[in-house]
């Protein structure tokens, strides 16, 4: 599935593909992602970030762990409007992906393009680190 | 170019406040505050610091003779209909300076004035005329004499501490702004080790080495146990709520007792207050229920007697048992004793200017129970069981906001007491290569592909 938000001058799109078959993946397993950027043709890209992060979400104030982070910014580096990239990064051993009730821990990769000007784009693929079930609610306190 | 939204789109259906907006605003706020701890520090330096250090760096040293004494009177209006006046002791004085004689009024540093004319008066008299005494004048400005000289350091002090926190607030707050200005979410979570030092409302966790977001159970193992190998330390409600009525009765008497004196000098001068009077009755009511439950608290604390939990190892892994002595100490008979293993999900969240904290427990599963419990002073009650941590469980999870706490609570219903329930914390590992045990992914979780895009 993938959502477009705020829909600027144009729309670009990244297509991740994982390595691991329904994006599942273990604690200290090699994550490699390979992505394509498409539709941002006449746009330059003046910088790309790579991170595979954990995020927070539920009922408290969002929190957010980088495990991996990658700015490219050198234009011999950077891909061509209509490239493809990709990077690799061993997994840590937590925090394992959750579904809690009020908590949740996500694990994704994301892809922020930096275009000319202010505007940015930030693409996020979720993946699942670890096996854990989901939660059930026994009883509440505030 | 078009300027950013005040609100943007986060997670879920839940409007926030623009970063940028934020930022600008932050930004604000703190050049405010550094200007302002400029400006003053600027005014203290140049008003009090500067001529006092030249008095003391800068003036030349002569010999004087005092003419005549008198003392100056500075008035400033203090509304809305009052003014105050202080006083300063001045000696005219006759002097070399510049190979040329000099007659003037003494100066001084604007800090000997007071109020109290009786005292000015008595600084006064430590001086007599016609005698001779040290001099200091300004070689730039020879007019300019003063017979004492040296620091306030409390000035000093006040000159540097309230502009310098300011500019240390203002300087830290703008340059964590603008060390964040451009960057994305992640490039300022990558790199957050200057911008933590920077805010000083940050309140980062600490983590288990090698494990992200798995809290560090130092705390929990520093404690030998008895008979297994540690004693776990104790969470107990019962301690927060007596500590809060403690605190209560202790304040609500303090101011008590200040209007019950006031009230009582009243009456041994001969006056009557009845309206203080008829605020004491309501004041002394609320006063003895304070200390009366507090006594209660405290009587309810100490009677049901310690409990104490040991437990064999720690940190726990999923999958694995683990040996439990539970201990009750205390008199009389407790109709049962029930310790059961928790997991608790934690959620701290503002609402409008509150910071409110949830709890959730979302695992629950009795360990052992107990019932007709007597304890007495000398032989305390004690019970072994294993506790079992179930595999491809959660494990310990904490962040700034959000935690995933595990726990073995004992609750007990005494016999002539109410309830009671004591808290022990224990910390939970992401299952090791040896324990990991992979359960089958629940159905209907739909994660796994999950995308998002997000253009701004």
């Amino acid at each position: 599935m993938t959502k477009g938000v705020d829909r600027g001058p144009a729309m670009p799109r990244v297509d991740m593909q994982f390595d691991r078959p329904h994006r599942q993946h273990e604690p200290r397993d090699q994550i490699s992602v390979r992505y394509r950027i498409e539709g941002c043709e006449g746009e330059h890209i003046r910088a790309i970030e790579h991170s595979v992060l954990w995020y927070t979400e539920g009922k408290g104030e969002e929190d957010l762990g980088v495990h991996f982070f990658q700015r490219l910014t050198d234009r011999a580096l950077l891909p061509s409007a209509t490239a493809t990239g990709a990077f690799t990064t061993p997994l840590p051993q937590s925090p394992l992906s959750y579904e809690g009730v009020i908590v949740k821990v996500r694990w994704c990769v994301r892809v922020r393009l930096f275009f000319e000007g202010s505007r940015d784009f930030v693409s996020e693929h979720v993946f699942t680190l670890g096996r854990i079930p989901p939660a059930q609610l026994v009883s509440s306190r505030t | 170019m078009r300027l950013p939204r005040f609100f943007s789109k986060k997670r879920g259906h839940r409007r926030t406040g623009s970063r940028e907006w934020g930022v600008f605003g932050d930004g604000l706020f703190h050049g405010t505050l550094l200007l302002a701890g400029l400006f003053f520090g600027a005014l203290l330096v140049s008003g009090v610091a500067a001529p006092e250090w030249r008095i003391n760096h800068a003036f030349l040293e002569s010999r004087c003779t005092i003419l005549a004494k008198g003392l100056a009177r500075t008035t400033v209006a203090d509304l809305p209909a009052a003014v105050i006046t202080t006083w300063r002791p001045c000696l005219r004085v006759r002097y070399v300076a510049n190979e040329s004689v000099h007659e003037s009024w003494s100066d001084g540093p604007s800090t000997e004035n007071t109020p109290d004319r009786e005292a000015a008066l008595r600084r006064l008299a430590a001086w007599t005329l016609g005698s001779e005494a040290t001099c200091w004048y300004d070689p730039a400005a020879p007019q300019t004499v003063v017979l004492q000289r040296g620091y306030n350091w409390w000035l000093w002090l006040l000159s540097l501490l309230l502009p310098g926190a300011l500019v240390l607030i203002g300087g830290s707050g703008l340059v964590r702004g603008l060390r964040s200005w451009g960057k994305s979410e992640e490039h300022r979570a990558a790199s957050a080790g200057l911008s933590e030092l920077l805010d000083p409302l940050a309140q980062p966790t600490s983590a288990a080495p090698g494990y992200p977001a798995v809290p560090v159970w130092d705390d929990l193992v520093n404690s030998p146990g008895t008979m297994l190998r540690y004693r776990l330390p104790i969470e107990s409600p019962e301690n927060w709520t007596l500590v809060g009525f403690g605190l209560f009765a202790l304040l609500w008497n303090a101011v008590l007792v200040v209007l019950a004196v006031g009230a009582g000098l009243d009456l041994l001068g001969g006056r009557i207050d009845w309206w203080l009077f008829a605020l004491l009755v309501p004041f002394l009511g609320v006063g003895i229920g304070g200390v009366i439950m507090f006594i209660r608290s405290l009587v309810f604390a100490t009677a049901v007697g310690p409990t104490q939990l040991e437990i064999a190892d720690h940190p726990l892994f999923p999958g694995r048992r683990y040996d439990v002595l539970l201990a009750q100490g205390g008199t009389g008979t407790i109709r049962s004793l029930a310790l059961s293993l928790e997991l608790e999900e934690q959620a701290t969240f503002r609402q409008g200017t509150d910071t409110r904290t949830e709890q959730a427990v979302v695992w629950k599963q009795s360990v052992a129970v107990f019932h007709e419990v007597n304890a007495a002073p000398h032989t305390r009650f004690e019970a072994r069981a294993v506790v079992e941590i179930p595999p491809g469980s959660m494990h310990s999870f904490t962040s700034s906001h959000n935690a995933v706490r595990w726990r073995l609570v004992v609750r007990g219903t005494p016999e002539h007491w109410p309830e009671f329930s004591r808290i022990f914390p224990v910390v939970v590992f992401p299952p090791d290569d040896e324990a990991k045990e992979p359960s089958p992914r629940p159905a209907g979780s739909g994660e796994a592909s999950r995308s998002r895009e997000v253009s701004r």
